[in-house]
């Protein structure tokens, strides 16, 4: 793909440079001397420095002779926008001196001009080769006499031939994705250069919607990522790898399961209460999020994110939350195939932050608990001491986690000729979970990439199938966790019993998780899913293209759960279980077909008139329809063997067909973009779209998003001529727009009744009953209004780039279920209500650096967002989890964090005695102090206040690079700056509710009248007045700095040497050793600074978590890879 | 925008001659609309059931018993634990819950009243009994609110979203007159027990309207009300006929649903329609999770001895080491207690050890009471009322739960006729003695009537009588806060079986403190979330 654009690239590069030869000769009519116009103010100067401020003024450099030339006198002069004949002429007035102007030389002289005052302008001719870092020719590298307008392009063998320089002179040669490289000419005359890729080069191509645009011409806000950041990581998936890599693409991932790979993406933050993911299109076909899971990463060529209006709005109602452009690999036309094949294997430790403290030392803390509220102690001191004794047995967490292995395996093969190119590649992933049991997941992935020219007309064919198989434990990750860690580590505690029987205790009464595990089923997956399109592609005329489309996305998934009995014992010996798990024997089947089919025509227009003027425009229809349906069956009391129906089995009755299950949408609409540029240096473009969605009623369901974006190459302009030869390149943009988002429920806009299987009962005979949901007809799309304005900037010749985005988005019409009050009965009818706004800032910084051999590559970003609520109706909702309140709140962030802050512990029983109390509570000292924020006497619920906000902010991601020899070094750290999180349950509250037995090393520094300032408040136990004082509020006890740094990624690699290589047939052998996750900073100590309870939305409006800390672990893995390339 | 919507329209024409996509006019296939939903009456009807399932819910039946001075919950800091400690807010869930779940199931109530006559063709008689079971479940709900809440918003239709914001509550007099009339007049159209066929078993009957409107009266202390009303099902079978069933066990088992003594009761259906809370209440051993609440030694102490006298009564022959025996045989039904002889499933027997240490096996190990914040019972009993023998894996059980009972007349009939000063032996042989007849008392010194007893003893007696024939049945909050003595029985440190520090309250189990505030808890909360949407709402003093 990329050669293939080198090329195509390279022809475009002679064209435009035969362009600039006819533009060079018409302005060489006017010399040098005639257009430079200097200013200089020298008071009491020699003459010397006058000369030298010319020079460093201009490009004009002296010639003289200090015998001829007095430069020790004294003059004074004064010169705005002159011509340098002017100012010569009155400097040396009546001083005998004259001058001559060749070009930028200037010699001074007295009498006769004589030639050989002039050593320097000898002229010479220079001629030479410019290779490639592979040794091959380039042809069309750009070669400029510095400072001059001489030059030539390279010919197809690479030669060029450049006449009348002088040694002083500067070679320039140029390339598209080339570092560009001076040469001094000195007394060479023939000059070799050997050009090195550029990997941040200003004339990249970036992907943007329907097109493609040169990165020096983008005015829109797109960032690009390259297969380099994709490649290579022991990632599950490509979201995975997308982590860090974009300044504000904002990837959670709130799990690390395997089995449950939960990812929030939001680009720019939070603009709606509803859903704020952004639109997945995979090679121009738009699809949805799960099939950006189900690429093989190791397929992808590139991903645009596009996030302002400019570039989005040509998606239309869909653009809001940013779209995120995936372009897969294509074949490139080299004639001998390139076979790659790569491996990466490692394993994934667990690792779990927190451990409980030693038997004895927690029996001891329950009785202080209990005492501390005047209750007996539950343990005697015999029992203490026996724990003491006889040490502590598995901690259950422990004896449910292992480590688990990875791999990874790609094959591809690609190449092509002049009029057809083809990539076929395979992929395979396997992920073990880390639960013991086996569980894990595997993917398969193909694709075959065929581009084919048939003269005017292009064809491809792009498909990809992959099917992902998982088995994944019959119970939720978080009980198992929690099953796993609310217990003590005492001795005589057991989850399996040596005769083989899974054993319960006190504590664990109902089942153990590893019994659940090894015995207890599993829930089986296997999706398969194809995503293919074609293209056709026909040049109608000059800058003329036809284009059409048609792409499916096919997934066919189904679901197997198998719950299998397995009995529990209350000790090795006992001979009737006490409980068991999966006592209903459960056998399920869930089966769903999605399809997505999207059709596209378009016109693409391109052309430049005049030389100046650059046009484009763009046209196109497009359909898209998406159609679901499921259908699920589930027994219980099914045969223990098999899974059969046996005589008294049940058909649950959440069973279902089809009917119940089906969804349908459709989207039409018409969009298009006109753009243009005058000498690449002023840019304007339109674009808009025009959707029809089945999601609103007739009269609501058009809608028009258009945008404008503006864009200026300041450093084309002549007065920036200095700035662009010492600095560099600078390009300010804007765009302003109106995006859509149209992410709600199907068939929101009809009132609709939902009959319920099993209502009630008369007579013992179930009967159903039939629920009412409101419709809104009048309903729409959401509106975001989206200004964003930005600067791309490079330095020291284009090794440093960087750019700065600005955004404000005001997201009007969101389409709301208002604030009921419940008399009301019940939910009423969504309407466009609400109002957000949204705005932050982006930085990217990319840096590219050679020193020696070592090669070095910085890419930084950087962002932020902030969101508002602007207008809730006037109302506002709070909603709850236990003792989480999530706030909406006009003027608040969505979905803060609400409720009391915390003052610190009482010390004393007179600091009680004048402080204000919560409600019926009785407190002792060590118990939470709650600040009384109206001063009313008393704690209630007026003292609540906004505490913290759980979306990241302050975002950033780091990747190093740096090569030398046949070594690769790259890092990855990404970060959060700012973030609230909420966190219950026993990983904050000791002995939590009585649910909880256990309490941790990171709770240890409790209140205790000799430890007054402690982390904690003192011990008591549930149900005690103190214990609903100190953990029964929604307050900021629960609320951690969840800022963090994290070493994402960290890899070393070795290529060996090519001669080495060749001589078996290889053509690169890298091996490489790879770790991820291995090292975090952060506030908390105790829980992975990552994980949250909320979704991309916040919760939207109504939504909580309520996070319990029960997660997953945070993985690290360690492993080493292989590529192969012949 | 019209050429573009044409060449939209024209364009999507070209698309989809083309390919298969789908249109822009899609109704959904799970669910009905307006246009198809009201056609049918049994469509209707399904609107109905919606009601009825809304009326009450076991967590609500079960969990408004942990209230109350009869159970203690151990575990988890739930709503009803944080009322019962004082600590509640305007914030507290149940409040907010409550309140919500009773509109929700009156908005059902108004839809199916507004929309039924859009059904074509419809049996009038039965459109008109329907009608009488819906007003009556909207009466149920609107008796629950005013309970509760006092003063609540009254509206008799369908309000809109702008009306729901500025509603103001209505005198709780007014919501009780409403409630009144209401049942008055769905019991003059509602067939009585016996008119309904078999197949409408638990439905809405013209006596579960009248002994509805009795425990209006009874929650008023409307005593004269009380008597008349209750006389309408004990003295005629114009409104049905009810008896008491012969087994106080039996009422609670499967087997003996619909039976002559149930008025009132929940639906639910084995396997389809279940509740599940023994899950958490039943003896660990016979296969329960945990146990989240358990009975009090207080509710356990005032069960009678079988010759009629209470246990502190020096002549009762209770023995504190020995305390299950010769007690009132309901103590059986409602309690596990140590040594209990818990019925399996299968018929057979097992012991459930409970006193410390006394366990024969590991495996019965596991009931023993083990101190506070275990898995096992915190009070040293269990519960046993409602467990369902039949019940499926995870006591996932289909017996209906009783709402409203032919004892419970017979006891509202007997506490008004003493509190106008009319109890003698007629109303006591016809109430308390035959309750406790069909309980199992045969001494005389039990069952018989004692002259000698002034009106408060008669009152005291009455009162246990009640609590402990319908303990565990959802009622004894409602009793002691209109008796007043909920800031007496609920001020107090509750306690479990004597398995505790011997140097504390005799050994007997000391609990976590309960706190009722005369001044506030008499009422609830207007929920604080619902008082910030509308203010006209007010709030009850102390909150």
């Amino acid at each position: 793909m990329w050669s293939f654009f080198l090329k195509l690239l390279r022809l475009m590069k002679v064209t435009l440079f035969l362009l600039c030869i006819s533009v060079f000769s018409v302005m060489a009519k006017e010399s040098y001397s005639q257009v430079t116009r200097l200013s200089v103010e020298l008071k009491n100067t020699d003459v010397k420095s006058v000369l030298e401020e010319i020079e460093n003024q201009s490009e004009f450099y002296f010639f003289y002779s200090e015998d001829v030339v007095d430069t020790e006198r004294k003059v004074s002069v004064s010169f705005r926008n002159t011509d340098i004949e002017k100012i010569l002429t009155e400097i040396f007035y009546n001083t005998g001196v004259e001058y001559k102007i060749v070009g930028r030389q200037v010699a001074l002289f007295k009498g006769e001009f004589d030639e050989s005052n002039l050593p320097a302008v000898q002229q010479q001719g220079v001629t030479g080769t410019v290779t490639g870092a592979d040794g091959l020719p380039i042809p069309g590298v750009t070669v400029f006499v510095k400072g001059t307008t001489q030059g030539t392009v390279t010919d197809i063998d690479g030669n060029f031939q450049v006449s009348n320089v002088g040694p002083d002179a500067v070679l320039s040669f140029s390339f598209v994705g080339m570092l560009s490289q001076e040469v001094v000419v000195g007394n060479q005359s023939n000059i070799s250069v050997v050009m090195e890729e550029d990997a941040i080069g200003i004339e990249e191509v970036v992907v943007i919607g329907y097109g493609t645009m040169q990165k020096k011409n983008l005015i829109g806000s797109v960032d690009q990522v390259n297969s380099d950041l994709i490649e290579n990581r022991p990632v599950a998936n490509a979201v995975q790898a997308l982590q860090g890599a974009s300044a504000n693409l904002v990837i959670q991932q709130r799990s690390m399961n395997p089995n449950d790979n939960n990812m929030n993406i939001n680009i720019r933050g939070v603009s709606t209460m509803n859903n704020n993911n952004p639109l997945v299109v995979i090679d121009g076909m738009i699809t949805e999020m799960g099939s950006l899971n189900n690429l093989n990463p190791a397929d992808i060529e590139n991903v645009s994110v596009l996030k302002d209006a400019g570039s989005a709005a040509i998606y239309g109602s869909r653009s809001s939350n940013g779209v995120i452009l995936v372009t897969t690999k294509k074949g490139s036309k080299s004639d001998k195939p390139i076979v790659r094949v790569s491996t990466m294997t490692g394993f994934q430790d667990p690792d779990v932050l927190f451990q409980p403290v030693k038997g004895y030392e927690n029996a001891l803390l329950k009785n202080q608990a209990l005492i501390n509220v005047g209750s007996s102690p539950k343990y005697t001191p015999a029992e203490i001491r026996d724990f003491q004794q006889n040490g502590d047995g598995q901690w259950f967490l422990d004896g449910i986690l292992q480590s688990a292995l990875q791999q990874n395996y790609n094959a591809s093969i690609s190449g092509g000729n002049e009029t057809s190119t083809y990539m076929v590649s395979a992929g395979y992933y396997n992920q073990e979970s880390n639960f013991v049991g086996s569980f894990g997941i595997e993917r398969y992935n193909f694709r075959t990439n065929l581009v084919s020219q048939y003269g005017k007309l292009k064809l491809s064919a792009l498909m990809a199938f992959n099917r992902t198989m998982q088995k994944a434990p019959n119970a939720s990750t978080g009980f198992l966790i929690v099953d796993g860690s609310r217990i003590p580590p005492y001795y005589t505690y057991q989850m399996k019993a040596d005769n083989g029987k899974y054993l319960i205790n006190d504590v664990l009464s109902q089942f153990n998780p590893l019994g659940q595990l090894e015995a207890g089923g599993f829930q089986k997956k296997d999706d398969d899913n194809f995503l293919g399109s074609l293209n056709a592609e026909l040049d109608v005329a000059k800058g003329l293209k036809a284009k059409a489309m048609v792409g499916l996305d096919l997934g066919a998934n189904h679901r197997f759960i198998r719950g299998l009995e397995v009995p529990f014992y209350s000790s090795p010996t006992a001979e009737k279980p006490n409980s068991y798990a999966n006592d209903t024997r459960p056998t399920e089947d869930y089966n769903e077909k999605r399809y997505i089919l999207n059709t596209q025509f378009l016109l693409d227009y391109n052309q430049t008139f005049n030389e100046d003027h650059n046009v484009s425009g763009l046209i196109g229809v497009s359909n898209e329809s998406y159609t679901r349906q499921a259908n699920e069956i589930r027994m219980k009391y099914t045969d223990p063997d098999l899974g059969l129906p046996q005589s008294d089995t049940e058909i649950d009755p959440g069973s279902y067909n089809t009917p119940a299950q089906t969804q349908e949408r459709s989207i039409y609409s018409i969009f298009g973009r006109a753009g243009y540029n005058y000498k690449d240096k002023y840019y304007g473009e339109f674009s808009f779209r025009y959707d029809g969605s089945s999601k609103f009623a007739e009269d609501y369901r058009w809608g028009f998003f258009p945008s404008f974006t503006g864009g200026w190459r300041l450093s084309e302009e002549s007065f920036m001529d200095n700035y662009k030869s010492n600095i560099g390149d600078l390009k300010l943009r804007g765009s302003y727009g109106v995006l859509g988002n149209q992410n709600v429920d199907d068939y929101s806009y009809f009132t609709t009744y939902t009959v319920y299987n099993n209502s009630y009962g008369f007579n013992n005979d179930a009967v159903s009953g039939t629920g009412f949901d409101f419709g809104n007809s009048m309903l729409q799309w959401e509106q975001s209004a989206n200004f964003n304005i930005g600067a791309d900037a490079t330095f020291f010749d284009y090794k440093l780039s960087v750019s700065l985005d600005y955004f404000n988005k005001l997201t009007s019409q969101i389409l709301l279920t208002p604030v009921v009050p419940s008399v009301f009965g019940g939910a009423v009818a969504k309407e466009n209500a609400g109002e957000m706004r949204n705005q932050g800032w982006e930085a990217t910084i990319n840096y590219h650096a050679k020193t020696g051999a070592v090669d070095h590559n910085v890419r930084l970003n950087m962002a932020d967002s902030k969101n508002e609520v602007v207008d809730f109706g006037g109302n506002e909702q709070i909603d709850s989890n236990d003792q989480l309140r999530k706030l909406i709140r006009e003027g608040e962030a969505l979905g803060s964090y609400f409720g009391y802050k915390t003052d610190g512990y009482f010390g004393s029983y007179q600091e009680i005695e004048n402080s204000a109390l919560p409600i019926g509570a009785t407190v002792e000292p060590g118990d939470v102090k709650y600040v009384d924020s109206n001063n009313d006497g008393v704690i209630d619920d007026k003292d609540r206040q906004v505490l913290g906000n759980a979306f990241p902010r302050y975002t950033f991601g780091l990747n190093y690079d740096v090569t030398w020899k046949g070594f690769d070094f790259g890092v990855l750290i990404q970060g959060v700056g700012k973030r609230d999180m909420f966190l219950r349950g026993e990983l904050v509250e000791p002995f939590h509710a009585n649910y909880s037995y256990v309490m941790y090393q990171h709770q240890l520094d409790f209140w205790t009248p000799v430890n007054p300032d402690a982390e904690w408040p003192r011990l008591s136990a549930p149900g005690s007045s103190s214990n609903q004082n100190n953990w029964g509020r929604a307050s900021d006890i629960y609320i951690f700095n969840a800022a963090y740094v994290r070493l994402k990624n960290i890899q070393l690699g070795y290529t060996l040497p090519k001669e080495l290589t060749a001589k078996v047939g290889v053509q690169k052998l890298r091996l490489s050793v790879n770790a991820q996750n291995l090292f975090t900073l952060s506030n908390v100590s105790f829980i992975d600074p990552e994980s949250t309870e909320f979704g991309s939305n916040m919760g939207g409006t109504g939504g909580t978590g309520a996070n319990s800390g029960r997660n997953y672990p945070t993985l690290k893995y360690y492993g080493f890879g292989l590529e192969l390339e012949f | 925008m019209k050429f573009l919507k044409y060449s939209a329209g024209v364009a999507s024409l070209i698309l989809m001659l083309l390919t298969s996509c789908n249109d822009l006019d899609l109704a959904p296939t799970n669910k009905f609309t307006e246009a198809n939903y009201w056609s049918s009456p049994e469509k209707a009807n399904m609107v109905l059931n919606m009601a009825y399932s809304q009326m009450y819910n076991s967590g609500y039946f079960f969990s408004t018993e942990a209230l109350s001075d009869n159970i203690y919950e151990g575990r988890g800091s739930s709503s009803e634990k944080i009322i019962s400690s004082g600590q509640a807010d305007a914030s507290n869930n149940r409040f907010a819950n409550e309140w919500r779940d009773c509109y929700g199931g009156i908005k059902t109530c108004h839809t199916f009243l507004e929309n039924v006559d859009r059904v074509e063709g419809m049996d009038e008689d039965l459109k008109a009994r329907m009608n009488a079971e819906a007003r009556f479940i909207r009466a149920y709900l609107y008796f629950r609110l005013t309970t509760w809440y006092g003063d609540v918003p009254l509206f008799e239709t369908d309000i809109t979203l702008d009306e729901s914001k500025q509603i103001a509550r209505t005198s709780h007099e007014e919501v009780l007159a409403f409630v009144r009339n209401e049942l008055d007049a769905v019991a003059a159209v509602l067939p009585t027990n016996e008119e309904y066929s078999e197949e409408d078993n638990g439905r809405i009957t013209a006596g579960a309207a009248v002994a509805l409107k009795a425990r209006t009266y009874l929650y008023s202390n409307d005593w004269q009300n009380v008597v008349n009303t209750c006389e309408q099902l004990i003295n005629s079978d114009q409104y049905g006929s009810y008896s008491l069933f012969p087994s106080y066990e039996g009422i609670f088992l499967p087997e003996n649903e619909y039976n002559d003594e149930v008025i009132l009761d929940l639906g639910y259906v084995p396997s389809l329609r279940t509740w599940g809370e023994y899950f958490d209440y039943a003896p660990l051993s016979v296969g329960a999770r945990v146990n989240q609440m358990a009975p009090t030694q207080e509710l356990v102490d005032d069960y009678l001895m079988m010759n009629g006298r209470t246990i502190d009564d020096a002549n009762s022959g209770y023995d504190e080491n020995d305390p299950y025996v010769r007690r009132d045989p309901r103590l059986t039904a409602t309690v596990v207690y140590h040594e209990f002889p818990w019925r399996l499933p299968d018929g057979t027997i097992q012991t459930i050890y409970i006193k410390p240490g006394t366990a024969p096996d590991e495996s019965a190990e596991v009931d023993e009471y083990k101190g506070q914040g275990t898995n096992s019972t915190s009070t040293g009993y269990y519960m046993r009322k409602y467990y369902d023998p039949q019940s499926l894996a995870s006591f996932t059980s289909g017996l209906n739960l009783i709402l409203i009972r032919y004892a419970d007349v017979l006891l509202m009939y007997a506490e008004a006729k003493n509190e106008l000063n009319q109890m003698d032996e007629n109303v006591w042989n016809s109430t308390i003695k035959v309750i406790r007849e069909r309980a199992g008392f045969s001494d005389a010194s039990a069952l018989n009537f004692d002259a000698s007893l002034s009106q408060a003893d008669l009152r005291e007696t009455i009162r246990r009588e009640r609590r402990i024939e319908l303990a565990l049945e959802g009622l004894r909050i409602f009793d002691i806060r209109r008796w007043e003595t909920a800031e007496t029985v609920l001020n107090v440190t509750p306690h479990g079986a004597q398995y505790g520090d011997p140097s504390m309250d005799n050994g007997y189990i000391r609990l976590d403190k309960r706190t009722f505030n005369p001044e506030r808890d008499y009422l609830w909360a207007v929920p604080q979330s619902q008082k910030d949407l509308n203010p006209n709402l007010g709030q009850n003093p102390g909150y």
